[in-house]
């Protein structure tokens, strides 16, 4: 078993106006990943303005007070490096990849749409990547069978209020009446430099780096009431399981099951990202053995479980399986259900232990593979537990999970009481 | 003021350098390696001649099917035994195809490597391709592909490649099959196509820390049993361009978005013009900062986003340009793409434009070229294209060079503005008059 999942040195720093700064060198290429986690995300949004952090992320994008319309992505591509962004209930995250003697550019780059994006914010580029989220809306959500899966769970999963019950994508209504005032105060109150982690991985010493964020970050003014989201740690349980059935243009029945877990973080959820595993990961999982490949159930390619890693609440575990042809929603939902409360009588045995510790051990190795994938992770630890050093943890405490716990955590979490079931049934043809 | 107005400018560049590259004959097949030291993961590709191309015309999805066959049981073992042992040691069995190659591969941490290669090969060379299984993963994976139809996309891209290359030819119909060409397979197509195409050597791919890697143990056990020389590849298909614009629209009733599938021949892989060509199709619609990208999206609003590129395999390539925009903005989103396809015709590219593109594709190289997956896969393209080791040194060193004048000239010499075939997959009741009004090309309905 590893001591630790994060075998590279970790140097960490804080500048005067509180940014916080991560760097871990490794020279294996000359590349460069730069990552910027804003403690910000759609958990945020109030009642009226869902989308509204998602839309901003567009917005860094469209040009700062040193740099023009589309000149961000035109440096960096020409730099030869990668670059995105995205936002989730939690937090929004921007990053690059470079070039090891592109760094400064990139930091440059960041600063400037940290401190300097209001005054280049116009009322037509509002205009321009609203309607291009509107367009990502239809493309991923509205236009595809199954799409809006996850718009229907979260209220289902979150009461009205809770900071999850939304989906970041937000509704077309509220983004319709997004403001330029709005964005303006929305950047003034969560882009400040106490409110975000700067992480530098690969080709780069800590002290360069230090010195750097200190040139072009250092002088941007701190913020010091940034207004948290509320409180979602706590989620009464209902008693009542959710059940909601959808009729569309879909092509065969699909059942999704969603329990309220634990956060990303804690040592429930360690266990749940293993029980999660051995429930719906590989052709060895519980899910595909019993549904797809025992009974028959269910579409061999289309089964699975998996946790959402959020961490201000106790976040969702999904199971969902797609019916094979002749196969009837009830008949899927009940085999579905089955295994999953299986999961608190049935034991897990060591072989199932094993199988899932192994196939997670190698999706950590690959997440730290790349340079990009290490910072991403460095900035999520620094940015939520304060310490980005805790990412050496995880590894080891998946490894320690035990068939003891996993039952436990089953008959904690995922009882009938407390579950959602979204059914999704194609509409009869005549 | 609190912010630094100039510019930083680069600092000194380190040079980057593809992993040192092995090659070894052992075993009776061929050994490709990347030294990858430190690396805690290893990737293992097995790359057989067996692609689509080598699908019999009427079997498309011949190779997809055998794909998922391999995990239903070896001579050793059943599938679920199979499934527990090669997960067990962190790995699933991932298998791709594309036109030229199939290709089949376990990712693990190194120590583990040699025993996932071992299950790979059982699962390669002795499937027990029992009948009742193989009709069940056929029934399976056409039943996957219905699901898959139901997006938008792969009936507009079946409709463009159709119309590229005829459907009566193998190339002309899709790279996986369709759910009715796979419906139609029956077991002997399988077990033929396994016998004809899974017992040769074929080449083992390696990215991983060779110091703690026996290649020649992989091998064994990889070319155990194995026999056939190389088969014929055939040479370049000639494909005509066609003389006209047509449009083909494909019916999705209620779609608040219409697919756009604009196409046409372009030339193969080893053409003299790949590089000069590819960077005409980055500045054109590669890149984020991309014209088409910044006229539809940035400039218009009418998309998430649109691509465009030369796509080539072996014998054949093909330009193409995808998005999905607003279904009322249909035509509007179509004309403005075809116009600046034939303004970059016409026109060629700025210098500005280039230094971009030529410098993104570079830089590629060192940035995405990092994990052991990643490198695994530009060993392939080693190999399905007959290239040397230094490929990836070289085609920097060509990206770099390449002036406005070659890149302008590429783009003229192929893009095809007139010729290309506009698939539109949308509501077409809505869409239909719009495009007939905006005259941008006659309408056909496909035979």
């Amino acid at each position: 078993m590893p001591d630790s999942g994060y075998p590279w040195p970790i140097e960490t720093s804080r500048l005067d106006n509180g940014l916080r700064v991560v760097v871990s060198e490794d020279r294996t290429a000359p590349a460069v990943a730069v990552n910027l986690w804003y403690d910000v995300g759609s958990r945020h949004e109030p009642a009226g303005q869902t989308g509204f952090a998602h839309l901003f992320e567009h917005l860094m994008f469209e040009g700062s007070v040193n740099v023009a319309k589309t000149e961000h992505m035109k440096l960096i591509q020409g730099s030869g490096g990668s670059l995105n962004a995205t936002t989730n209930p939690d937090r929004t995250n921007y990053f690059e990849t470079v070039p090891a003697e592109h760094l400064e550019l990139a930091l440059w780059l960041e600063a400037d749409r940290m401190g300097g994006l209001v005054p280049a914010l116009t009322q037509e580029t509002l205009d321009n990547q609203r309607d291009v989220v509107k367009n990502e809306r239809r493309q991923r959500y509205e236009n595809v069978p199954y799409g809006d899966a996850w718009l229907r769970m979260l209220p289902l999963l979150y009461p009205p209020g809770h900071p999850y019950h939304h989906a970041t994508i937000g509704s077309m209504a509220d983004l319709n009446a997004a403001d330029l005032a709005t964005f303006q105060a929305f950047h003034q109150t969560y882009y400040a430099p106490n409110n975000a982690v700067l992480t530098v991985v690969g080709d780069a010493a800590a002290t360069e780096v230090f010195a750097l964020a200190d040139k072009y970050f250092g002088a941007l003014p701190a913020r010091d009431d940034i207004p948290p989201a509320p409180d979602g740690r706590s989620v009464p349980a209902t008693g009542q399981p959710a059940v909601e059935k959808v009729t569309g243009d879909v092509p065969a029945p699909r059942v999704y099951v969603a329990h309220r877990g634990h956060p990303f973080g804690s040592p429930g959820y360690d266990v749940l990202t293993v029980l999660a595993t051995v429930l719906g990961s590989g052709r060895g999982s519980r899910l595909y053995q019993r549904l797809a490949d025992g009974e028959r159930i269910a579409q061999p390619d289309l089964v699975g479980a998996y946790g959402v890693d959020l961490a201000h609440a106790p976040a969702p575990l999904i199971a969902t399986a797609t019916a094979r042809p002749g196969v009837s929603a009830e008949r899927l939902a009940e085999g579905l259900a089955e295994v999953v409360d299986e999961l608190a009588t049935v034991p897990v045995t060591a072989a199932e232990l094993d199988r899932a510790k192994a196939l997670l051990s190698t999706a950590w190795w690959r997440q730290m593979s790349t340079v990009d994938g290490r910072a991403d992770t460095l900035g999520r630890y620094a940015t939520q537990f304060g310490d980005p050093a805790r990412a050496a943890d995880r590894l080891p405490a998946w490894l320690a999970v035990t068939a003891e716990q996993i039952a436990e955590a089953a008959a904690d979490v995922l009882g009938a009481a407390d579950r959602v079931t979204l059914t999704y049934l194609p509409e009869e043809t005549p | 003021m609190t912010l630094i107005t100039d510019r930083p400018g680069p600092g000194a560049a380190r040079p980057y350098r593809f992993p040192p590259v092995v090659r070894r004959a052992v075993a009776g097949g061929q050994v490709v390696a990347a030294h990858l030291p430190g690396q805690n993961l290893a990737v293992a590709l097995l790359l057989l001649d067996a692609g689509a191309g080598r699908e019999p015309t009427g079997k498309e999805g011949l190779g997809g099917v055998l794909a998922k066959a391999l995990e239903e049981g070896t001579a050793q073992r059943d599938a679920t035994a199979y499934a527990l042992a090669i997960e067990a040691l962190g790995t699933e069995l991932v298998t791709g195809l594309d036109w030229d190659s199939f290709q089949v591969s376990v990712q693990v941490p190194v120590d583990r490597l040699t025993a996932a290669v071992r299950l790979l090969a059982e699962a390669v060379r002795t499937p027990r391709l029992d009948p009742a299984d193989v009709r069940r993963v056929r029934d399976d994976e056409a039943n996957a592909l219905r699901m898959d139809w139901a997006n938008p996309g792969p009936r507009a891209d079946a409709a463009l490649r159709a119309d590229l290359f005829g459907a009566e030819n193998r190339w002309g119909r899709p790279m996986y099959g369709d759910p009715e060409s796979v419906a139609g397979l029956d077991v002997e197509d399988v077990t033929v196509f396994h016998s004809e195409w899974f017992l040769r050597p074929g080449t083992l791919v390696v990215a991983g820390d060779l110091d703690r890697i026996d290649l020649d143990a992989l091998a064994a056990a990889v070319f155990a049993g194995t026999g056939g020389g190389p088969a014929d590849r055939g040479g370049p298909i000639e494909v005509p361009v066609r003389t006209g614009r047509r449009i083909i629209l494909v019916d999705r009733p209620g779609s608040v978005q219409s697919t756009l599938r604009l196409g046409h021949p372009s030339p193969h892989r080893a053409h003299p013009d790949h590089v000069p060509m590819s960077l005409a199709g980055t500045v054109l619609g590669g890149a984020f900062t991309s014209r088409l990208n910044h006229l539809i999206r940035e400039v218009h609003g009418y998309t998430y986003g649109i691509r465009g590129d030369f796509a080539s395999s072996r014998r054949f390539g093909r330009f193409a340009v995808s998005s999905g925009v607003q279904t009322a903005v249909t035509a509007p989103a179509l004309v403005e793409a075809v116009g600046e396809i034939t303004r970059t015709q016409i026109a060629g590219v700025t210098e500005d434009e280039l230094a971009v593109a030529r410098s993104w594709r570079a830089g590629q190289l060192s940035v995405e070229l990092q994990s052991p997956r990643a490198i695994a896969s530009a060993l392939t393209t080693l190999v399905v294209h007959d290239l040397p080791d230094d490929y990836h040194a070289r085609l920097r060193e060509e990206l770099l060079a390449a002036d406005v004048d070659q890149v302008s000239a590429a783009a003229a010499t192929h893009l095809h503005p007139d010729g290309l075939t506009l698939v539109i997959e949308g509501d077409a009741a809505i869409i239909r008059d719009d495009l007939t009004a905006a005259a941008l090309a006659e309408m056909i309905t496909p035979g």
